[in-house]
């Protein structure tokens, strides 16, 4: 049973600190870059309008470096981690109707300006992030800030 | 603890924008000039209708004929937009003769007859007659200077240019130090040969 437990425990880390890990680099690489660059991504998909783009993109990238810090420090560990699956959700809507749209989005905007795989393939990818996403909230709090300071609720 | 991380973690990206740390944009091949395994690798942010530009295009010609091998420049776009009406649209017409593989030619015409375009109240002639000059298609550099990608590459290396703090040009980036103006990039060429050297 102990057994079973620690190693339940073992994949919530584990999966916390990949997808902490993830949302950080996402978000480091982008804020390291011109908002600019991030806006053309996010214009690519059709939703917004220019202006709409530019304000999300400097505000998503810090949004999603902050997210990942908290996650795989483990501080507020269920928010970070309800908030980066609020996120993967958010991008994976915007991946499908670009996707059903056949809309010729060359990158993805997903880490930064480079290349991206073709939609369907980030579209997976972006569900194995999101299916992370459930060890992470749920037995996430091995070795984490919370859990040393003795908040394990959070 | 959550404050700390988030206070830190902002600090640290503002030092690492400052200190140039963040992922590159290459210039376009036709504004790249030298090898990538170049010892000293120089970014210029530069501005056709700016008169100390002029001077530092015909300095970075002597550097890249005296160097060779040694030295790599990427030539990027900075545009100053509050007082030269048409710089942007120098850039678009530069890239665009560089698609049709004269860049460095139109680029030379602009920066000779400045004087002439730079601050004409009307689209100066000049960009049409470089390009029949050049023996351009100027139907096809004209589509080209229009189109959303060559205009998005521009503003994006303005984007980044002010990130980096540019606020003037000529500026470079020699081995990601900077320096501005012909004459900081003249004293910091004095260091080349030295740089050279280590690396072999």
């Amino acid at each position: 049973m102990k057994d079973k437990t620690t190693a339940i425990n073992t994949a919530g880390l584990i999966a916390r600190l990949l997808l902490g890990g993830l949302f950080i680099y996402a978000g480091a690489v982008k804020v390291l870059a011109p908002a600019e660059e991030f806006a053309y991504a996010i214009e690519t998909y059709k939703v917004t309008g220019p202006a709409l783009a530019l304000r999300a993109a400097y505000i998503i990238p810090w949004l999603e470096l902050y997210a990942g810090l908290l996650l795989a420090a483990g501080i507020f560990t269920r928010f970070s981690a309800f908030l980066c699956g609020a996120m993967l959700v958010f991008f994976e809507l915007l991946l499908a109707q670009a996707w059903l749209r056949g809309l010729p989005v060359t990158s993805c905007g997903c880490f930064g300006s480079g290349g991206s795989n073709s939609l369907p393939f980030e579209f997976l990818l972006n569900l194995f992030f999101l299916a992370l996403g459930y060890p992470a909230f749920r037995h996430g709090l091995f070795f984490s800030a919370d859990k040393g300071m003795g908040r394990e609720r959070s | 603890m959550a404050g700390i991380i988030i206070f830190v973690s902002t600090v640290a990206v503002l030092l690492a924008r400052q200190l140039n740390l963040g992922p590159e944009r290459p210039a376009p091949g036709f504004r790249t000039f030298g090898s990538a395994a170049a010892p000293i690798h120089i970014q210029e942010y530069s501005d056709f209708a700016c008169g100390a530009c002029r001077t530092a295009a015909g300095k970075i010609e002597e550097l890249l004929e005296l160097y060779g091998e040694g030295i790599q420049v990427q030539l990027k776009h900075y545009p100053l937009l509050d007082i030269h009406p048409w710089s942007l649209d120098a850039a678009a017409y530069a890239d665009c003769a560089g698609e049709q593989g004269k860049f460095k030619e139109y680029a030379a015409l602009l920066f000779e007859s400045q004087e002439k375009w730079a601050r004409a109240a009307e689209k100066p002639e000049e960009f049409e007659a470089f390009s029949r000059g050049l023996n351009l298609d100027w139907e096809k550099m004209q589509s080209c200077a229009a189109a959303p990608d060559t205009q998005k590459r521009i503003r994006l290396e303005l984007a980044e240019a002010e990130m980096k703090g540019v606020n003037a040009t000529p500026t470079f980036f020699i081995n990601g130090k900077r320096a501005v103006g012909p004459a900081q990039l003249a004293e910091q060429a004095r260091n080349f040969y030295k740089l050279i050297k280590k690396r072999h």
